[in-house]
């Protein structure tokens, strides 16, 4: 009798956790992006609007653009992060002490906090005492006296950068998961046959990866579309607009300006769009098994 | 011939791969020791000093403090996050019960939630309480992002554990709860030492919650950085000492959970 019931018990505690902590904000946000509330005016909501705030949104320029920087950010540092990560993987699956070496240190870029990789690159690309900045002008002359972080192009080039750098170790652990869980039989008889490595990797193991590198990809666009950090401590979402993504624009809406109802709708949009791509992407994943095990 | 050639273009790789991993890390640590006229130079030759990080523990830095919230809030949240994690990990990875599928689900899509829409109600409910800028405001968030992640990955080392030991003390009479306390937890211990430390570097390393729920008392590393953004520019110097403080007892966690952790990742993410 009682050991019927304990599976439910083993859960609750956790259960507890997330529902105080993550079904409650958010049907809390949810009713409130429905309200007018002007935090600098009023300390309580004040009335229902409908569908205003979410109306407004889709006029508002500056939210528009956030989420055409979103959308640049998340397309470039995903593509990059999954390829390196792949080519990482492939290099270092390989026996040997520089591999293990790299395989090692390949943590740190992990490990460390996202605000301070913004804060060091910013550091190192100040265009009259950054290390990196210096050093491209002294290789390409061309290159010399580039204000970085003040060029909207290349401040998200820049901002990118960081990003890759933080993720492409995770990936790469994770694409050695799965090289490490596929069979070689198939690999080493190409390889008898002579087949030749880029015939072996695009021919027979990049379609095994499959699965794989679609849980890469999904999970890296989710992390790209929650990068916040950086934004802060690298361009304050500059020059101009031009690195202002939409998490760091809801930011600013909720807790510079102070317009709850606003940011909530804003918040919403970006749960939506992150909701959505995880349907999917349980979906692909389901599809993927089914042909697998077909 | 091109055997060698592919070795060493192979070597080459790994060298600069290396290079491109280590170089922002190296150079903030030689930033840090040196004077803040050095700082501002590219030259590798300049005296080592211990002033920066004198600096940053005085007055008006109190990087001190900042290390202690930083500490207490990481370790709280892990201390609370990961036992109620490993129970329910446990009881998704061994029980077949109604629901268990949908429950799991809805836990794993928490994750995918926005860390922007959670703080939001937080804040206002926080700033109703009078809790802004409280260590205990700060703990609270972070479980949100925390827990559901240690979930998965517990029940991914719990799942790759054979169930023989503990049917076979099962069979001997002994309760559910102490197979789990007796025989499962120590099997487990490596994977969720591993969590562990992962939910302190994820919670150590966050950077949203504390700048919008912190403004002086519970200030943490992270965001302590932003502080030394002063009207007389980025001080760069003080800047690098406090990245020091931040990665340096990260790091050694990171390297010691390195084997464990590709394994971790693997087998939650794939299965």
């Amino acid at each position: 009798m009682k050991d019927r019931l304990l599976p439910y018990w083993l859960l609750i505690p956790a259960f507890i956790i997330v529902l105080a902590t993550t079904i409650y904000p958010l049907a809390y946000s949810f009713i409130t992006s429905f309200r007018a509330w002007d935090l600098t005016k009023s300390r309580r909501p004040e009335g229902f609007v409908g569908l205003d705030n979410y109306i407004y949104a889709a006029s508002e320029s500056q939210f528009l653009n956030s989420l055409w920087v979103t959308f640049i950010f998340v397309i470039t540092s995903v593509i990059l992060t999954v390829i390196l990560a792949m080519a990482l993987a492939l290099l270092l699956r390989r026996k040997g002490p520089m591999h293990t070496f790299t395989r090692i240190i390949l943590i740190l870029p992990f490990a460390m906090s996202p605000a301070l990789i913004g804060v060091s690159y910013r550091f190192m690309f100040n265009p009259e005492f950054g290390v990196i900045a210096n050093g491209l002008g002294a290789v390409f002359p061309a290159l010399q006296g580039v204000p970085w972080l003040a060029d909207p192009q290349l401040a998200m080039g820049i901002l990118v950068l960081t990003d890759v750098w933080h993720w492409t170790p995770y990936m790469t652990f994770m694409c050695l998961g799965g090289l490490a869980s596929i069979p070689r039989e198939t690999e080493e008889a190409a390889r008898i046959d002579g087949a030749s490595n880029l015939r072996i990797i695009f021919g027979i193991i990049l379609p095994q990866m499959r699965g794989v590198i679609l849980v890469m990809a999904v999970l890296k666009t989710i992390f790209a579309l929650k990068m916040f950090d950086q934004v802060v401590t690298l361009t304050g979402g500059g020059p101009g607009t031009s690195t202002e993504t939409l998490a760091y624009f809801i930011f600013n809406v909720g807790f510079r300006w102070f317009d709850m109802g606003y940011a909530s709708a804003l918040a919403w949009i970006l749960t939506a769009i992150m909701m959505f791509i995880s349907i999917w992407y349980v979906r692909m994943l389901l599809s993927e098994r089914k042909m697998a095990t077909a | 011939m091109r055997k060698t050639l592919s070795y060493l273009a192979e070597r080459a790789l790994l060298v600069l791969i290396s290079i491109v991993v280590l170089f922002p890390i190296a150079w903030m640590f030689l930033t840090a020791f040196k004077q803040p006229r050095d700082a501002y130079s590219l030259s590798l030759n300049f005296e080592p000093t211990l002033q920066n990080f004198v600096t940053v523990f005085s007055d008006p830095w109190n990087l001190g403090s900042m290390v202690m919230n930083s500490v207490i809030v990481a370790t709280v949240t892990v201390a609370i996050a990961v036992p109620c994690a490993a129970l329910a990990a446990y009881s998704f990875s061994r029980f077949r019960v109604k629901g268990r599928k949908f429950l799991f689900f809805l836990i794993l899509s928490t994750q995918f939630i926005p860390a922007v829409v959670i703080v939001l109600p937080f804040f206002l409910m926080f700033r109703q309480l009078d809790m802004l800028d409280t260590r205990f405001a700060l703990i609270i968030v972070n479980l949100a992002i925390v827990t559901p992640f240690v979930i998965w990955m517990i029940k991914g080392f719990i799942d790759a554990i054979p169930t023989d030991s503990e049917e076979a003390a099962m069979i001997d009479g002994a309760s559910r709860l102490r197979v789990i306390k007796d025989i499962v937890m120590p099997m487990a211990a490596p994977g969720i030492m591993t969590s562990s430390i992962f939910c302190f570097i994820l919670t150590w390393n966050e950077f949203l919650f504390a700048l919008i729920l912190s403004r002086r008392d519970a200030v943490t590393l992270p965001v302590g950085l932003v502080s030394f953004r002063t009207e007389r520019g980025d001080l760069w110097e003080l800047m690098s000492a406090a990245g020091v403080m931040i990665t340096v007892p990260i790091f050694i966690m990171a390297l010691f959970i390195q084997k464990h952790f590709t394994r971790g990742m693997t087998a939650g993410a794939v299965k």
